[in-house]
């Protein structure tokens, strides 16, 4: 952290300065951390006795970062060289985890949460051979990884999928079969409801307790009949999963997803949401344009976090297609009703710029 | 003087003064004495083929695809298809290889552009290579004709990966280049003899897929290669009267002519009729890729049935008219009421 400790102290020059005033190792006399950051401690002491207890709680969201580039494929896809788990951490208690394009072309986002009582993995990818996408071994290195830091000798895992049904979603799920210490939320709908105590499906919400990290199930049924959005209220994501995510929604059931989308909407007005976490990423870094299913090179797209104005604008325009069998293009997002996931338009949508995204070749 | 007068022009230059008369005509008696008898492609017709039970169709996860770039399977000893392997290109389309005494068709490539991502001039040469060894040929003595059913990328991008290779000539990228390169005046009726060396090919427009579009007829094995035009899969007809006029053309031609096979540039369906959405990099069940001439009797058929744009199954193929580019019969599985 003492790395750290120069910036914002008014000096940009190098230690080389002939004044002598500047503190190229960091200026003992300051603060660890420049004045009006919180949260950026590490958890981690750096001599610690007994496991770390980490309070969750805190003003505003976890701080963290997804400044990273996904990996996007290849031209030739046989010859991707990539890893087939990309994992990116957002902070310390905070993975993000996506599946290479070219094992799959979902490349579906699965995401490891972690409480002072156990860790929640949220989704399990698009494929079920081990060989081909490593999710339980990278899983179980970053759970090893991170309980070494942590002081703790077990760590249970909770493995909750954004929606029971979906292929692109449940078939690393058997990855996780056999582990210890592991539960897994069943997949038939009924068993799952039962599981996060919803009894009044699809009102009310379910809990999910890491240890000081409670993790809100909101049913969210509309792309999928099991869909569940998970709130995170330490990095105050919503983990949205098919429901909402910047790509093609194919609406299962426009009633559905209409009310989804309400009470998510109802759900962020009482709660802070930072961002909202999706599935899979398909549109591109231009609004409106997407990439077509199969595709195994995706070098354009667009970031994977969306801002909570998007349920507003995703709400208006559920509204517009309930009942109808269209599709509708828009900036972050394209709602499919009822028309194959083929289906293409000559309507673009009012007041967005149309621009061509470049094509590689 | 074109590029390959010059070439043999130098060659018998350098010859000559260095060896001598006397040399020269023993070297000239022992290349005769060599050469063997050129192979007969008119008799027993039509030549005896397969194809292969199963084509490599791709991989459930494409980076794990240790299968070649293109898979070469031989339909007979002077024949070779070729398929792109679909974790290069969803695309994978067929590449037929017509192999005569004095040149090779090579007609469609794949959708991968560059040589370092897939080396489609290697395996070419290869296989002329092994040809000419079968046959005790020389492969600098062969002309290569590199030619495409129609004017699509996935048809010609790899075209310049032979820009370098001598003794090549390859369509240009424009209609006029296209049906200049075989001669036509008269598209898309006019039907040319493209001579191999005692083997030949008969070509004629069948456009409707896109306008620039040609059926290939190898009257040594009889194979009929309809492009894009009709093939195992989504023919996507742009333009329906030409697309018609093709048909019966077709017909016309299946009355007169006998055919052993109905080949398209692509397979897009299963074994059981299901299709495979646009795009997808892992076919496991796909139907063969020839067809029989009843198969294309019962779509022209059915063709005459048609009087809106849609899509249509005949029972071999799915007829989409005037439907958009990557329009499927899919349909989102997780509808629910």
């Amino acid at each position: 952290m003492a790395q750290s400790s120069t910036r914002g102290t008014g000096f940009s020059s190098t230690s080389q300065a002939a004044t002598g005033r500047a503190y190229p190792n960091g200026n003992p006399a300051l603060g660890y951390n420049p004045p009006g950051v919180r949260n950026t401690d590490s958890a981690v002491p750096l001599h610690r006795s007994k496991p770390v207890t980490h309070d969750y709680a805190c003003e505003g969201p976890a701080p963290g970062s997804l400044s990273f580039r996904w990996t996007y494929g290849s031209n030739v896809a046989a010859k991707n060289r990539d890893p087939r788990v990309q994992v990116v951490q957002y902070n310390e208690d905070t993975f993000v985890l996506r599946q290479n394009v070219c094992v799959h072309w979902e490349a579906p986002f699965t995401y490891l949460l972690f409480g002072n009582e156990g860790a929640l993995l949220i989704d399990t990818g698009a494929t079920a051979n081990a060989a081909h996408y490593p999710l339980r071994e990278t899983v179980d290195a970053i759970i090893a990884r991170w309980s070494r830091a942590r002081g703790r000798s077990k760590v249970p895992l909770t493995v909750a999928l954004t929606s029971g049904e979906d292929v692109a979603q449940n078939q690393g799920l058997v990855q996780f079969a056999d582990r210890p210490g592991t539960t897994i939320v069943p997949k038939p709908l009924a068993a799952m409801q039962r599981a996060y105590g919803l009894t009044n499906w699809p009102a009310g919400t379910g809990r999910l307790d890491l240890g000081g990290r409670v993790i809100e199930v909101i049913p969210t049924p509309g792309t999928h009949r099991d869909g569940v959005t998970f709130y995170d209220p330490y990095c105050d994501f919503l983990f949205t999963g098919d429901l909402l995510f910047p790509g093609k929604i194919n609406i299962g059931n426009d009633g559905d997803f209409v009310a989804s989308l309400e009470r998510l909407q109802t759900f962020a007005s009482a709660h802070p949401v930072k961002w909202l976490l999706g599935g899979h990423v398909e549109m591109m870094f231009v609004p409106g344009k997407y990439y077509p299913r199969f595709a195994t090179y995706k070098p354009y797209e667009r970031v994977l976090e969306m801002t909570p104005d998007l349920i507003g604008d995703a709400l208006r325009h559920a509204r517009e297609v309930r009942g109808k069998d269209m599709m509708l293009i828009r900036p972050d997002f394209v709602l499919f009703n009822g028309v194959s996931p083929d289906q293409r338009t000559p309507v673009w949508p009012e007041g967005v710029p149309n621009i061509n995204p470049p094509r590689p070749f | 003087m074109d590029r390959r007068s010059f070439l043999t022009y130098n060659a018998a230059a350098a010859a000559v003064p260095l060896t001598g008369m006397a040399l020269t005509g023993l070297s000239r008696a022992a290349v005769a004495a060599s050469r063997p008898a050129p192979i007969d492609f008119k008799s027993n017709l039509p030549a005896a083929g397969t194809f292969p039970d199963r084509w490599i169709c791709g991989s459930p996860s494409c980076m794990d695809n240790t299968d070649p770039p293109v898979q070469v399977h031989w339909y007979n000893p002077h024949t070779a298809i070729l398929r792109q392997n679909k974790a290069y290109s969803y695309e994978a389309p067929f590449a037929p290889l017509y192999f005569g005494n004095e040149r090779v068709l090579l007609l469609d490539e794949g959708f991968v552009q560059l040589r370092n991502d897939w080396d489609l001039r290697g395996v070419v040469d290869q296989c002329i290579e092994d040809w000419c060894r079968r046959n005790g040929r020389d492969p600098a003595s062969l002309e290569l004709l590199v030619a495409f059913s129609h004017l699509h990328a996935d048809h010609y991008a790899a075209t310049n990966q032979f820009a370098d290779r001598p003794n090549t000539r390859y369509m240009g990228l424009t209609h006029e280049e296209f049906v200049g390169f075989w001669g036509m005046t008269n598209f898309p009726e006019e039907r040319v003899t493209l001579d191999l060396g005692g083997r030949d090919i008969l070509i004629w427009g069948s456009p409707g897929h896109v306008v620039s579009e040609l059926a290939y007829y190898d009257s040594y094995s009889q194979i009929l290669y309809t492009g894009d035009m009709f093939y195992r899969g989504r023919c996507y007809i742009t333009f329906w009267e030409p697309w018609f006029e093709s048909m019966k053309r077709l017909i016309a031609f299946c009355d007169t002519h006998p055919v052993t096979h109905v080949m398209g540039c692509h397979v897009e369906i299963s074994k059981d009729g299901q299709d495979y959405p646009y795009g997808l990099t892992w076919q496991p069940d796909e139907a063969p890729v020839q067809m029989t001439v009843q198969q294309l009797r019962e779509a022209y058929a059915y063709a005459q049935t048609i009087t809106e744009p849609g899509i249509y199954f005949t029972g071999t193929v799915f007829l989409c008219n005037q439907t958009r580019g990557t329009t499927t019969i899919d349909r989102n599985p997780y509808r629910y009421t």
